[in-house]
């Protein structure tokens, strides 16, 4: 008796576990697994005649054989490590001013102020960015009142205005893993820095940054991501002159319908990610299960 | 009470590695440190003992650097540390939680504070060596924080400091986190560490065990300034206020009045209608409310009334035998209602004694001590 309802009872727990593991199980399969096996299929073929499709590497040589295509990879990857150490540079400070300096009151309300342009829409915020740096925008306006410039300054579809942009979209996914690694540091460990004859920066450099150094590498991780797969700051800030690697995606999927080129640049961006978030943790010898934690 | 900790400093032919003239740091309206003066010669192990919230801490970090005193000097050697950053000052800290850095392994932790001393890098190896042979971690240099145990990390920290040759060194209760065995062992491994290095350690702690054992001098710290400054012994036995009285040691405390006074010999009436004799170190107006301190150990247990005169001698019964091996004590109550602890002294005589027995409690005036009770408030560390 007691042995059956011990036997229901795992059967239970069991059909629990699995229910619990169902959603995230759909998700994956369905929504990741599943699209990227069929986005493999599809780029390593080549369409012979109508309806007919034949193996190729066609789609990958055409990669390394046109320069547009790979300048705009490799431009896309420099970029997006640029914009990705700039926001660490720019969010460091901050995160160490909000977890360590300020208490109480004062430093949660410097948190939500770094959460809050996160309340509109990332098409919003652009959009703020342009009316500030667009010809007839403030910025250009302000100038030409103070009399510093006697025509209007364009300073939207260029370079910095791609960088200004991504980094300002990126700012919070830094700043949170940052303030909690930062938080967590004992600031008994920075007294004692000091207490031993320490300056600011040999603290900062051997005690405060080694402790954080997950902390920073799963932001950077996280914003190197959103940076390299974003679509919508570089097209509207960098206009025609842009060249995102996610464009040229976008491009052979919707306005050329040549899903199989599309599906190479898509594989190939996914390899370039990990090779390059790969590296980076074997730089600077964090394991990707403690950034991650 | 703090004229009487200038006076330790009077001795002229002493140097003094760190002293403190009037003291004082507020927050808001709380006094934490009110008017401190003190002067510790070289090579001293001074502790500085007081409750929670006594200031103590508030004392220590300002001699680290880590707070402005709002008035006061700090002399380090002879010379004022007050615009001397932390990182500048010739003191080194052994924080509470030690605080070793858990990114670096043992030889990188001590190395650590090399390098900002800018000793040269060829040096490292041997003094880090040295260092570990001295505090008993040969070998150590290249584990990990998270691979020690607490009394190794302990040492590791005390090396890390003591490898700088600070003229003070400063110890944040750092025993508070192990366990009573390793406790009792760090606080002889402290003492000799101390003598060893020939450093003036300043040891804060409310553990007054930790500072009775280990101090050459001990401060007792109450609401931000020294009730008393002494050697261990004189603050055990002569103790100069009620506060030191009831939080060095153990005591019995009973609240009573003054009867009369001959000298220094005081009788007293206690709330509960006990008359006794007590020791008194001042002149006390008779009626007025004082407070009886007496110690467990001197009071002498007996089972007939005692055959030499004593000062004291009180008929009691036993209520509870609490054994605790060496530290086993007995509480008796008097036909008033007096309450009494008594250490119960390791002899055959009184291992059969249990509850109900009639036994006789007795001992000496000049073993007591009373002082007049404070105005409004209970003396504190009262049963």
């Amino acid at each position: 008796m007691s042995d059956a309802s011990g036997n229901f009872n795992r059967t239970q727990y069991r059909l629990g576990f699995w229910l619990l593991l169902a959603p995230i199980v759909l998700w994956l399969s369905l929504l990741i697994i599943l699209p990227h096996i069929d986005m493999v299929l599809v780029s390593l073929r080549e369409r012979i005649a109508s309806r007919q499709y034949g193996f190729s590497f066609g789609n990958y040589t055409a990669f390394f054989t046109e320069p547009l295509y790979w300048n705009t990879f490799v431009r896309t990857a420099v970029m997006s490590i640029v914009a990705t150490v700039l926001t660490l540079i720019i969010a460091f400070p901050v995160s160490f001013y909000i977890a360590k300096v300020l208490t109480g009151r004062p430093r949660i309300a410097l948190f939500i102020l770094c959460l809050l342009p996160f309340w509109v829409s990332e098409l919003v915020r652009t959009y703020g960015w342009m009316i500030l740096l667009r010809e007839t925008g403030l910025i250009s306006g302000a100038l030409q009142w103070f009399g510093l410039a006697d025509q209007p300054v364009e300073m939207l579809y260029n370079d910095v205005a791609i960088m200004v942009g991504l980094i300002y979209t990126s700012m919070l996914f830094m700043v949170v893993p940052l303030v909690t690694t930062l938080d967590s540091l004992d600031n008994s460990l920075i007294e004692a820095g000091y207490d031993l004859g320490g300056s600011s920066w040999n603290v900062m450099r051997s005690i405060v940054i080694p402790h954080a150094m997950p902390g920073i590498m799963s932001g950077c991780i996280v914003v190197f991501m959103l940076t390299l797969g974003n679509y919508l700051t570089p097209t509207l800030l960098g206009g025609k002159s842009s060249l995102w690697f996610t464009e040229q995606i976008y491009t052979q999927f919707i306005t050329r319908f040549n899903w199989e080129q599309g599906a190479a640049f898509g594989i190939l961006l996914l390899i370039l990610s990990s090779l390059i978030v790969w590296l980076g943790l074997k730089i600077t010898r964090q394991s990707f299960t403690r950034v991650m934690s | 009470m703090s004229d009487q900790a200038c006076a330790l400093g009077v001795d002229a032919g002493v140097q003094e590695d760190l002293a403190c003239t009037l003291l004082s740091k507020h927050f808001g309206e709380f006094a934490a440190v009110d008017g401190v003066s003190f002067s510790i010669p070289r090579g001293a192990f001074f502790s500085i003992l007081g409750p929670s919230g006594c200031g103590k801490t508030t004392l220590l970090r300002m001699l680290a650097g880590f707070q402005q005193p709002d008035s006061g000097d700090i002399l380090i050697k002879g010379k004022s540390v007050l615009n001397t950053p932390p990182n500048k000052r010739p003191v080194n800290m052994v924080f509470q939680h030690l605080a070793l850095f858990p990114t670096m392994s043992v030889a990188e932790n001590i190395a650590y504070g090399l390098k900002r001393k800018g000793i040269p890098k060829r040096e490292h190896a041997t003094l880090i060596d040295e260092v570990l042979a001295k505090v008993h971690l040969p070998g150590f240099g290249d584990k990990r924080i998270d691979q020690l145990s607490g009394g190794q990390k302990q040492r590791v920290a005390i090396a890390r400091c003591l490898v700088l040759n600070p003229a003070v060194l400063l110890l944040d209760e750092p025993l508070g986190a192990l366990d009573l065995k390793l406790r009792e062992q760090m606080k002889i491994e402290l003492k000799r560490l101390q003598r060893e290095f020939n450093t003036t350690f300043v040891y804060i702690t409310h553990d007054q065990s930790e500072a009775l054992v280990m101090s050459d001098q001990v401060a007792v710290m109450n609401k931000g300034r020294f009730e008393q400054v002494g050697t261990p012994q004189e603050l055990y036995y002569q103790p100069k206020t009620a506060f030191v009285a009831g939080f060095v040691g153990d005591s019995n405390q009973y609240a009573g009045k003054v009867q009369s006074q001959s000298g220094d010999l005081v009788t007293l009436v206690t709330e509960q209608g006990v008359r006794l004799l007590s020791h008194a170190n001042q002149p006390l107006v008779a009626g007025s409310p004082i407070t009886l301190f007496v110690r467990p150990e001197v009071m002498q247990i007996s089972t007939s009334r005692p055959a030499t005169e004593q000062d004291n001698c009180l008929a009691v019964t036993v209520s509870r035998v609490l054994f605790d091996g060496a530290q086993s004590r007995v509480q008796v109550e008097t036909a008033e209602g007096a309450e009494l602890t008594v250490a119960l002294p390791q002899t055959a005589d009184f291992q059969a004694l249990e509850a109900g027995r009639s036994v006789h409690v007795s001992w000496q005036a000049s073993q007591c001590l009373c002082f007049p009770a404070p105005a409004d408030t209970k003396p504190p560390g009262a049963p």
